[in-house]
């Protein structure tokens, strides 16, 4: 009953955007840093760069984030810990792909224990090419992110 | 007694691409047990697969983190040695600039992450902020921030753009003012020192049979410096002193990084004013005859030893390389035996440890 | 009559007390001294380093696959504080049943490096405390990453397929 009540709410154009407003800018990270695009950030997240105004703040508990930022390569043993860190995280949540390597292998192509781009394991939304991107990237990155989630529906899960 | 299994995995604020197991007995850590290999790309099996120029990017991001310039130039200085190709004198100086910039920046970054585990926020602000000073710098000179590629074989890429010498000059000195300040903000602070001193002891004999190397082994009283033990590049001509610390403690590992910070200024100075004019790269094909050779330098973090065997062919036969972390790795189950949990971070950021270096 | 260096005066020292043990010992640069043992002796001759020549810093231990010779070649690198010399102690070990006693009671340095030749090469370590996967993941079944007899991809063609293949649930 309260569903239906909800998903009659969410048509209603103006409440959708004040939702999909709210929901874009205020987009928690997890703190997990997968390969070496890791030390931008941190530049992005302190003072020069400063995400922090775009709503984007490391988080330490998973389960009140909903953005994964895959910051580099993956390897076969920390692809099992990025899948349970996303089945743990509550909708709706999204992922960016930081650098060449999250998006396909990159440097590491015939890598024997890296993942040939984080999209076998987990749904992207934005790609951020790069070796490592700019925090001027980064923030282009989120930008787009926040964009997307204006467009979007109500998710169905 | 009862002994409970806690694990800290990779997710988590403060330990980075590592996970550590721990036998806990109420608040008291009894054993540590690190569990590594979150980022291991075989490095040194992809080595084998490309011809030498090809391996320069590989080989930088074994330790891209912070340290790409000190990486490279131990493999490079393998090559060299087994070719017997002799590099130009303004190359061995930009080199070295490139190699000592990047020690500042490390350094910061070892500090800010020191200082956001002890709780202090703005000293994390402060340090990555002084960092990107740097690192416009080496952008200027090299044209990327992090990852550079830019010492080659025979030489360096480019050469210094002008107006460098006097931007670096003036950062030089606001850094070492700057320093100051960090004395009395962060390691003159009376939380930190209560959080840091006498925690982590690590003594000179025990360092030695382990086998520690970098600011580690210098906090705990031992002279070991590369640089002034088997001088490389052209760090014989310069003057400059090697740091050590009294205690062994958290607290000296800390401060031995930032007197380290003061004499990579005094270096910087000196082959800013120094370097001759020349060429940059004395560019030959790669053909690397039959050979081997064990090469030693001084990164950020500690001593990079690589081997190179090369069975003159264009590609290595063999590379093995030993990162300063992976043998800085054994200090921390020794280090955390019976200490409180919560001095659990300040031990393993204070040996900073880079989980890439690790695991190549 | 000129002073032996220091590098000399360690090979001197080694081949006095080892005569028959030793293959070949010699000073290959500046700070550097190559010894080749036989894999049974390097036990006892690692200890005389640690405790006569003062070598107890340990720098590295590396594995070569020689796949034409059928032999697995074993390095240890020691430093010394004082003396500032590199000492490269080696031994050769056949490739189909390699095996060798474990250095860590010498130098204790050693616990991770051995562990990571094991897992690399297949070179069993009698003694050490933990022979057990370090770096590679925890559910890997192949053979060893650096012999030379594990071929990677060749090219990006086939790596791209293999990609194809799982994407479309094949």
């Amino acid at each position: 009953m309260l569903e239906k009540v909800g998903k009659s709410l969410m048509s209603i154009k103006l409440l959708r955007k004040v939702f999909n407003w709210g929901r874009a800018w205020s987009l928690w990270s997890v703190h997990l840093e997968t390969g070496c695009c890791g030390p931008e950030d941190m530049a992005r997240a302190c003072a020069r760069f400063d995400t922090e105004r775009f709503g984007t703040l490391p988080f330490p508990t998973l389960r009140e984030c909903d953005l994964i930022f895959v910051t580099g390569f993956v390897t076969k043993k920390m692809a099992k810990r990025l899948k349970i860190v996303y089945e743990q995280m509550p909708e709706p949540k999204y992922v960016i792909a930081i650098g060449h390597c999250a998006i396909s292998g990159g440097l590491w192509w015939d890598s024997y224990s890296v993942v040939q781009g984080v999209d076998e394991i987990i749904p992207v939304d934005v790609y951020v090419p790069g070796c490592p991107p700019r925090p001027e990237a980064w923030i282009q990155g989120i930008r787009m992110l926040q964009e997307k989630i204006a467009k979007e529906g109500v998710k169905k899960k | 007694m009862s002994v409970m299994k806690l694990s800290i995995g990779p997710q988590h604020p403060i330990s980075a691409h590592f996970r550590f197991l721990l036998d806990v007995d109420g608040d008291v850590v009894l054993k540590l047990e690190p569990d590594i290999g979150y980022t291991h790309r075989g490095i040194e099996k992809l080595a084998e697969k490309r011809t030498y120029l090809q391996n320069l990017p590989v080989i930088e991001r074994v330790n891209s983190y912070c340290d790409s310039a000190g990486t490279m130039l131990g493999y490079l200085e393998a090559i060299e040695e087994v070719m017997g190709l002799k590099v130009p004198e303004r190359a061995k100086y930009l080199r070295v600039i490139a190699a000592e910039l990047n020690r500042i920046a490390s350094h910061l970054y070892a500090a800010s992450l020191f200082s956001v585990a002890t709780g202090l926020e703005t000293m994390l602000m402060w340090t990555i902020n002084d960092r990107e000073l740097i690192l416009d710098l080496l952008e200027r000179l090299t044209g990327q921030r992090i990852t550079y590629t830019y010492q080659t074989i025979g030489g360096v890429r480019f050469d210094m753009p002008d107006g460098f010498k006097e931007e670096a000059l003036k950062r030089l000195d606001y850094l070492e003012k700057r320093t100051e300040d960090y004395y009395k903000m962060l390691l003159w602070n009376h939380t930190f020192q209560i959080r840091a001193r006498k925690v982590g002891i690590l003594k000179p004999s025990d360092a030695i049979k382990l086998g520690i190397v970098g600011p580690n082994l210098r906090a705990s009283g031992v002279r070991a410096d590369v640089r002034k033990d088997e001088p490389y590049e052209v760090y014989d001509k310069f003057d400059f002193s090697i740091p050590t610390g009294k205690n062994g403690d958290s607290y000296d590992r800390l401060e031995v990084r930032f007197k380290e910070v003061e004499q990579s200024i005094q270096i910087l100075r000196q082959a800013i004013k120094d370097i001759p004019k020349g060429p940059i790269k004395k560019w030959t094909q790669p053909i690397v005859p039959q050979g081997e050779a064990y090469t030693r330098v001084e990164a950020a973090r500690g001593e990079f030893g690589y081997y190179l065997v090369s069975d003159g062919t264009m590609k290595p036969y063999r590379l093995k390389i030993t990162p300063p972390s992976f043998r800085n790795l054994i200090a921390l189950p020794h280090l955390c035996r019976n200490v409180p949990l919560g001095d659990i971070p300040i031990i393993y950021i204070s040996l900073d440890l880079i989980p890439m270096d690790v695991d190549r | 009559m000129t002073d032996k260096s220091t590098e000399e005066l360690v090979v001197d020292s080694v081949k006095a007390k080892f005569p028959e043990d030793v293959i070949d010992a010699k000073v290959q640069r500046k700070n550097r001294v190559s010894i080749s043992v036989r894999g049974n002796k390097i036990y006892d001759i690692g200890l005389f380093l640690r405790d006569e020549l003062g070598f107890d810093h340990i720098a590295s231990v590396s594995g070569i696959d020689y796949i034409d010779a059928k032999e697995f070649e074993v390095i240890y690198y020691v430093w010394s504080m004082d003396k500032k010399v590199l000492v490269g102690l080696r031994t050769k070990i056949p490739r189909d049943n390699p095996t060798l006693k474990s250095l860590v009671d010498v130098w204790e340095g050693g616990l991770y490096h051995e562990r990571e030749i094991w897992e690399m090469f297949g070179i069993k370590f009698e003694g050490h405390p933990n022979l057990s996967l370090l770096l590679l993941p925890e559910d890997w079944d192949g053979p060893p990453p650096l012999r030379k007899d594990f071929v990677l991809p060749e090219t990006h063609q086939e790596r791209l397929e293999e990609k194809i293949k799982k994407l479309s649930g094949g």
